[in-house]
Order: structure tokens, then C-alpha cells, then sequence
């Protein structure tokens, strides 16, 4: 069987990169004594998957980790039993029990909700009132950042949805292997048609991943 | 802005911004006003280096196991960080409550290594706290500081108000009562230092002058007040299954330097080798039972979910029961997939078989330390290994599919000849004929010998502490030697810049004197120095010069037997006879015998009841 969970990363690890939050929940797990599966081999490790890595320097309410078990564990007791083991900035707020036949969550992720906290009030709320003039335009071009090179796409069809309340801008965003709209890249955006230059400081907190459901309608991945 | 909303900002500027953002598992946060003592723990290097650090999380634990008192961490921030700090006027912050050091009632400063003293400065001052230990008045904390470089406490004197010299976990307890005491009865700065000058272990250097002679020898230490002690001696816990040992330690979300649970086995080392200050300064050894050991163990393995254990100590192969250990931890993790990783020199016909059964070892790197090149050298530096036993070693490890093997040396060590470092390629190319030796079918593929060889740095408290260290030409010639012989197939050699172990050298048996240099130096944009990207020599050389003090006169002078050395008012328990009479033996190359052979009479055998092995015969 294996075990649904949603898990938090809180904002004072928001910092800690992927792979070392992969390593703290692997901990965490060997912490709480569950009987997690490890995989065969000369060097064994915990079969665990994450649905999406969350970038450094972002917060997560509801990550995905999905872990299979040798024996058979309550998600009640999933639950209890990793909030002992995890420190504060990392717990647990929900578990599901699948059975091993379950899709694998990773490749049904399709788009996640964001909240972007603007940390200048004013300036926050300057790009807030932004979001229907920049979503009005035809195109909205960003800039893509990888490794090598810099690439120019139009974000429009990979915004979701989007609004602004005070200095928050609370968005969807298209996120699969193939394309996705970073956080950054809606910010620039907002910032080109508020006419605002300069660093912008935000935080941003991923709320929820979604992926669709049988009849194609997005929804909570843990929910599938 | 304050401070905190400006420390957000700079963790979005920096490299590595986890190495400052605390939280991990097993920290301790408590509400800062129920605790009456507030205890700021300073690593002087940074987080990485901290954190795996086992003295820290022992004292970390025992101070905040007591309901009266707190204790938070601080670490030296890299130079990016520190630049955004002063730039943003934002202080050094705890890890667990963001609290400026300032705010704390005693700072303590764990003494590891002599090249962090520069940090030490930076920490003070970015707490908000006055350097300079006569500067600070009635609402600065009082700042201490323990650890092996205690023992020479001179170059820190005019920064540190009070130094624990030996063993930390009775004394610090002690220490922080005497403090608690000044906030509760509102003593005078002045009156807490005199009380804690009364405690056994601890060293107020501002209650002791110094006076030199005109060639800048110390001519003598002596107390100014009725508190002190002429000679204050180091405290030593006597039995490691009673004293305090932390059941849970914080784990980091990093990869830090030490990432796995280190189990200290045993305290100090019989063995008596000349050059090594640790083997002095922690005697006696004492042991940890194999009870007490299983037991803390298993509950750190639960408390942590770390995937190895290390065993611990100066010289794990020693102790007594180290088979049984084994097996008994590699029974007992084995289900939950834990490794153990052994001390190298123990691979011994024993353990082979658990070990080809379960897997539980890793073939990491083998580790061996025979220190010299020729018997004759390693008879002179007491190294009881022989080229036998080391190629005997080499060879069981290689027949067990290991490939890959390190082997330390020094170079600078008294009495040395290029024979000496000729030996050291000798060694060198004998361990890999072991490797060849073995059929091609039954040996792992891709053999790598790694020879590394540090540069000899005399340290007080061994019998070596009155001997020169080569100058920097004259490293530089030897390792110039070394590159030539240690030019062999399979052979990577590894060798140092003498600069900063010269800068060691200096302050290892620097005198009060030399705490202007370190000052000028940190004055003059040192620190990090233990970083090859951060160490400026030739601004320390400048320091040197504008306190008008010569380096050499401290790294590269033979000091005369009868010369008052800085440190004799510390009393670590070995006798200056026993050290003059182990320096004489080394200069006709004569060995002296492991203590569990029989006790060698170094000093302590006069406390009563301190050394095991005491009673076991010899003087
Ligand atoms: S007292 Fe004797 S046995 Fe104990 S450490 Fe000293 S020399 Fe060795």
C-alpha cells in the first residue's frame, strides 16, 4: 500500500532546496518509526516520491509526498506519527491510504495555485490593480531562465487564472514537464504593465498542486 | 526596517541562506523570559563546520536540559553575509530566536582550532558586544570561552573574561550558577569574575599580570587577587556512563561537514605520541561502557533518523571491547538500515566476516596515520606503528575489496633528515606493491594511494612544545623534495602551504602579546583564516610589524628548558617533568610504552582516582 501525504514547507526553511527537503522527509520518516518499504539493492533508500520539486526560496501549503509502506498503516496513524518526527516548519496536515495500484501522482500535475506576497504594500497593490490591463493585452511575453539561455514565451495561456487583493496576487499557473509558468516570470510581467522598475521583493507560497480529474476539470492533486 | 525584516532581505542575497535560518529537528526554542540564564553558544567558523561538531551538541543539550537556563547557537556568517550585516547595521542573530548576541548573559566560545581566533573578534563586535574584556561594562554579558586551545589562553586573554579549561560538562554548569548569581544579586561585573575565578577550571586572565623579559620572554604570570589561583588546574569527569551524553542532537537540513551521529566511545588516548597535543590534553583515557553505548545508540538512531553512526575518539581501535561494540550495533541497526563506520584500523580477521555478511560497512576511504616515513622518525614522535603492521593492514584491506587508501604524514618534525621523507615514498610505493600483489580477479579495479602530508605545528602541553617549526623556506624546500620521490604511478600527493600553519604555530604558543596582533590583524579585514579564500598572510605579516613583534620568535625559536612558557600557569595534569623527559627520549629516539602496558608516571597518577591505568605499575 502506499500513503498519500500533504505536508507543509513553512517559510522560515522556505531557503532549503529540493533535494534537502527530499532528504529531511526521508529522515523524518525513519524518525517516526513507520514501516516505510525501502528499495533492494547495496544501497537501500525509502520508496518515496514528490509530486513536483518546489523551487528554493518559495513556501509550499500543501506538498505532495507519496510513500509506499510494507505493511499496512492508517493514514490517522501516518499522520500522528510524522508530526512527532518532523520539526515544526515541516508537518503533516493530511494522509490518504491508496492501494499499490494507484496512478503514480507525479506525471498528473498540471497546474498549481500560488499566492505572491508583494512585501512593499504599495507596490503590491500597484501591481495588483495591474492584473486587467496585462491580461487584456493579446500576448503577454516573459522571459523563460534556464540554464543555457533565455528563451521568450507568451505566459497568457499558462495563466489560469489570476487576482489581486491588496498586496496579494493569487494566480494559477500551468506547471508540467513541458511548460509552466514561473512565479518570477508572472511577476516581471505585472511589473511591465504596472510600469514599475527595479527589485520587487515577494514571497511566494505555493498553495495547492492541481492536476484534472476523469472528466478533465482541475483539481487538488491529493484528491485523485 | 528592523533587524529582522533587513536579515530576510540579506537571506535572499547570499550563497547557502539555510546556514542561517535555524529550525531543524531537535533545536531547542524556549520563551526567552522563563529562562533565567540566557546562553549564547558561539562556533567561531561557520555553520557547516559548527554543526558538526560534537562538543557543541553536548553542551547545547546540558544547558538546555536545565529548566533555569537557555542556550541558543551562533555561528560566524560568510563573508557575503557579513558584508550585507554591517553595511545593514544588522547584529549577529541566534539561530533559535533571532536574538542578538548582546541580549545574551554569558557568550561561549568553543576553542578548536587556533586559525578561528579572528572569528572570534567578528562575532563579538557584530554582536553588539566591546572587543577589548576591559571595555566591557556592567550590561555586556560575560564571555567565555572552553576547548583544546584553552589550555594556552594567552593570545585571547584581552577578549575573553573567563576560560573553562579542561572537560566542559561539569564546570559548565558551575560557570552559569556564578553567572546566574550576578543578574540575581546584581554583582558587580568585577565581583562575578572574582567568583568565578574561585571555580576549579577556570581562568580569569584580567586577574593575572605578566611581566617579560627585555628579549620578550614571559618572566613570570602571577595573580592580582586573593581569588586566583597561582596555577589552575584542568577538570577532568571521571566516569563518561554518569556524565551528561545528549539522547537527541539537532539535525541539520544541509549536508554539514560531520552528517551522522558521532558516538564517543572513549575519552583520551594511551598511546603517548610526542606531536599530538589531544593525546595530552584529554588524558586519561577513559571509556564509555558498551551498555551506555548500545543504549545511546539506539536512541539517537531514533531521535535523529540518521543512516550512520561513527564511533568516535582519538583512537577508536583502542577500545577495549570494540569487536563486541561492532557486532552489537550492527545487529541492532542493521533492520533499520543503518551503516557503522568503523575506525580503519581495526579491520581486523574478527570483524571480517560480519562485515562481508552484512554489508553494513562502508568501503569509504581507508584511513591510516603513520605520521613518518622511517621507524627511526616514528620512534622519535612515539608513533607506535610499524611499517609491518601498516602493510599487514593495507593488505587484509585490499584482499577485502577495498581500492582506495590515505595515509597521513608530517612533515617538520624534529630531528628530521631527508632520509625521513624519503621513507615517506618508500612507505608509498610498498602499499602499492600490496595492492598489485593481490590476483587481478580478486582485487577492486582503479587503485588509489593518497598521500597527504601536514606541516608539523609544536603545540604546548606535549613533549614537542619547545621545539622550532621549520621555517617557511624550509617547508617549501621539503615539499619541493616530496614532490620529486612521491612522483610514483597510483600515488596522489596532497601538501599544504606553510602559511597557515606558521600563523598556527605562532598563535599555539603565542603569549598575551600576541592578542595585539590578532587584534590588528582583525582590524586590517582578517578572518575566515582557516578558508584558503579568505586567509590574508601578508596582512597578518603587517600586523606582525605595525605591533613591532616578529613571528618567528613564536613559530621558529627553540625555547630553553628553564624558560617560563606562557601557559605554565595552566595546570593540565601532565608534569613538565614527564615532558622534558619525553623530549629528551625523542631526541635519542627511544620510545615509551602505551599506558595500558603500565602507567608512565606523565603527572596525573597524582590525582588520585583520575587515571585507570594509574596503579598499573612503571614509576
Ligand atoms: S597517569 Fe600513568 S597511566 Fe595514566 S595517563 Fe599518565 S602515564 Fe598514563
Amino acid at each position: 500500500m502506499r500513503i498519500l501525504a500533504v505536508f507543509e514547507k513553512g517559510e522560515r526553511i522556505r531557503h532549503i532546496g529540493h533535494l534537502d527537503i527530499q532528504r529531511s522527509v526521508q529522515r523524518g520518516l525513519r524518525r517516526s518509526g513507520l514501516p516505510v518499504a525501502y528499495s533492494q539493492g547495496f544501497n537501500p533508500h525509502i520508496l518515496i516520491t514528490f509530486a513536483q520539486a518546489l523551487s528554493t526560496g518559495a513556501c509550499g501549503k500543501r506538498e505532495i509526498m507519496d510513500v509506499t509502506m510494507a505493511e499496512e498503516v492508517s493514514a490517522e496513524e501516518f499522520v500522528a506519527r510524522m508530526n512527532r518526527a518532523m520539526p515544526p516548519e515541516m508537518q503533516v496536515r493530511e494522509a490518504r491510504a491508496v492501494d499499490a495500484k494507484h496512478p503514480s501522482l507525479m506525471g498528473m500535475v498540471r497546474a498549481a495555485d500560488y499566492d505572491l506576497t508583494i512585501r512593499d504594500a504599495e507596490i503590491g497593490a500597484r501591481l495588483a490593480e495591474a492584473i486587467p490591463a496585462m491580461m487584456a493585452k493579446e500576448t503577454i511575453p516573459a522571459l523563460r531562465k534556464t540554464k543555457t539561455k533565455l528563451t521568450e514565451v507568451d505566459i497568457k495561456p499558462l495563466i489560469l487564472s489570476i487576482r489581486g487583493e491588496a498586496n496579494h496576487v493569487f494566480a494559477t499557473l500551468v506547471l508540467t514537464e513541458r511548460e509552466s509558468c514561473k512565479p518570477q516570470m508572472l511577476l516581471e510581467a505585472l511589473k511591465q504593465a504596472a510600469g514599475i522598475e527595479g527589485e520587487v521583493r515577494m514571497l511566494v507560497t505555493r498553495e495547492r498542486l492541481l492536476g484534472e480529474d476523469a472528466s478533465g476539470v482541475l483539481a487538488p492533486l491529493e484528491t485523485l | 526596517m528592523d533587524y529582522n525584516e533587513k536579515f530576510e532581505m540579506a537571506l535572499e542575497k547570499v550563497q547557502k541562506a539555510p546556514r542561517y535560518t535555524g529550525g531543524e529537528m531537535n533545536t531547542t526554542v524556549k520563551a526567552w523570559d522563563e529562562a533565567r540564564l540566557h546562553f549564547g553558544f558561539c562556533f567561531p567558523d561557520t555553520y557547516e563546520v559548527g554543526m558538526s561538531h560534537l562538543g557543541m551538541k553536548i553542551l547545547y543539550g546540558l544547558i538546555n536540559r536545565e529548566s533555569w537556563s537557555l542556550c541558543e547557537r551562533f555561528f560566524m556568517p560568510w563573508t557575503d553575509m557579513m558584508d550585507i550585516m554591517k553595511a545593514e547595521g544588522i547584529p549577529l542573530l541566534s539561530m533559535e530566536s533571532r536574538r542578538p548576541l548582546r541580549d545574551f548573559d554569558v557568550i561561549g566560545f568553543t576553542l578548536q582550532y587556533e586559525m578561528s581566533y579572528s572569528n572570534i573578534l567578528a562575532m563579538i563586535e557584530m554582536g553588539g558586544v566591546p572587543i577589548d574584556s576591559c571595555e566591557r561594562g556592567e550590561n555586556d554579558p560575560i564571555v567565555v570561552a572552553g576547548g583544546p586551545c584553552a589550555f594556552n589562553p594567552e593570545p585571547l586573554a584581552d577578549f575573553i573574561d573567563a576560560f573553562m579549561i579542561g572537560d566542559g560538562e561539569d564546570v559548565m554548569t558551575e560557570l552559569n550558577r556564578v553567572i546566574l548569581s550576578r543578574r540575581e544579586n546584581g554583582w558587580t561585573r568585577g565581583k562575578c569574575l572574582r567568583e568565578l575565578a574561585k571555580l576549579e577550571g577556570v581562568y580569569v586572565p584580567s586577574l593575572y599580570d605578566v611581566t617579560y623579559e627585555a628579549d620578550g620572554r614571559v618572566r613570570s604570570v602571577t595573580p592580582n587577587c586573593p581569588e586566583a589561583s597561582p596555577t589552575v588546574r584542568k577538570r577532568v569527569v571521571v566516569d563518561l556512563n554518569t556524565t551528561y551524553y545528549p539522547e537527541e542532537i539537532p539535525v541539520p537540513y544541509t549536508e554539514v561537514v560531520f552528517d551522522r551521529i558521532m558516538l564517543e566511545i572513549m575519552r583520551g588516548c594511551t598511546r603517548g605520541c610526542r606531536f599530538c597535543q589531544a593525546g595530552m590534553l584529554y588524558r586519561p583515557v577513559r571509556e564509555r561502557s558498551l551498555e551506555k553505548l548500545t543504549d545511546l545508540a539506539e536512541k539517537l538512531q531514533e531521535a535523529t533518523g540518521y543512516e550512520e553512526i561513527s564511533l568516535s575518539s582519538l583512537s577508536s581501535g583502542d577500545y577495549t571491547c570494540l569487536p563486541e561494540l561492532i557486532r552489537t550495533l550492527m545487529k541492532n541497526m542493521k533492520d533499520k538500515r543503518v551503516s557503522i563506520s568503523l575506525p580503519s584500523l581495526r579491520i581486523d580477521s574478527v570483524l571480517k566476516e560480519s562485515l562481508e555478511e552484512t554489508q553494513q560497512v562502508r568501503k569509504t576511504s581507508l584511513t591510516f596515520a603513520p605520521e613518518a616515513g622511517t621507524q627511526r622518525m616514528r620512534d622519535v614522535i612515539n608513533k607506535g606503528v610499524t611499517e609491518e603492521d601498516l602493510l599487514e593492514k593495507v593488505r587484509d584491506a585490499f584482499h577485502g575489496g577495498w581500492n582506495s587508501v590515505k595515509l597521513y604524514f608530517m612533515d617538520g618534525l624534529p630531528t628530521e633528515t631527508e632520509a625521513d621523507l624519503d621513507g615517506i615514498a618508500d612507505l608509498a610505493r610498498k602499499v602499492v606493491s600490496e595492492y598489485f600483489a593481490v590476483p587481478k580477479d580478486r582485487r577492486a579495479r582503479g587503485l588509489r594511494v593518497t598521500v597527504s602530508v601536514s606541516i608539523f605545528v609544536p603545540k604546548p602541553f606535549t613533549p614537542f612544545q619547545w621545539a622550532p617549526q621549520d621555517t617557511i623556506e624550509t617547508v617549501f624546500a621539503k615539499t619541493g623534495h616530496l614532490k620529486k620521490v612521491l612522483n610514483i604511478k597510483g600515488v596522489t600527493f596532497n601538501w599544504h602551504e606553510p602559511y597557515l600553519s606558521f600563523m598556527e604555530a605562532c598563535f599555539a604558543r603565542g603569549d598575551r602579546r600576541m592578542g595585539k596582533v590578532l587584534r590588528r590583524a582583525y582590524e586590517k579585514g582578517c578572518i575566515l583564516d582557516g578558508w584558503s579564500e579568505t586567509f590574508r598572510f601578508d596582512t597578518w605579516m603587517e600586523a606582525f610589524k605595525e605591533c613591532d613583534l616578529d613571528p618567528a620568535f613564536y613559530a621558529n625559536r627553540e625555547r630553553a628548558l628553564d624558560e617560563v612558557l606562557p601557559w605554565d600557569h595552566i595546570d593540565s595534569g601532565i608534569s613538565k617533568s614527564f615532558l622534558l623527559r619525553e623530549w629528551e627520549k625523542s631526541r635519542r629516539a627511544e620510545t615509551t610504552k602505551d599506558c595500558r602496558k603500565g602507567c608512565n608516571g606523565c603527572g596525573l597518577q597524582k590525582w588520585k582516582g583520575v587515571c585507570g591505568y594509574a596503579n598499573a605499575g612503571g614509576t
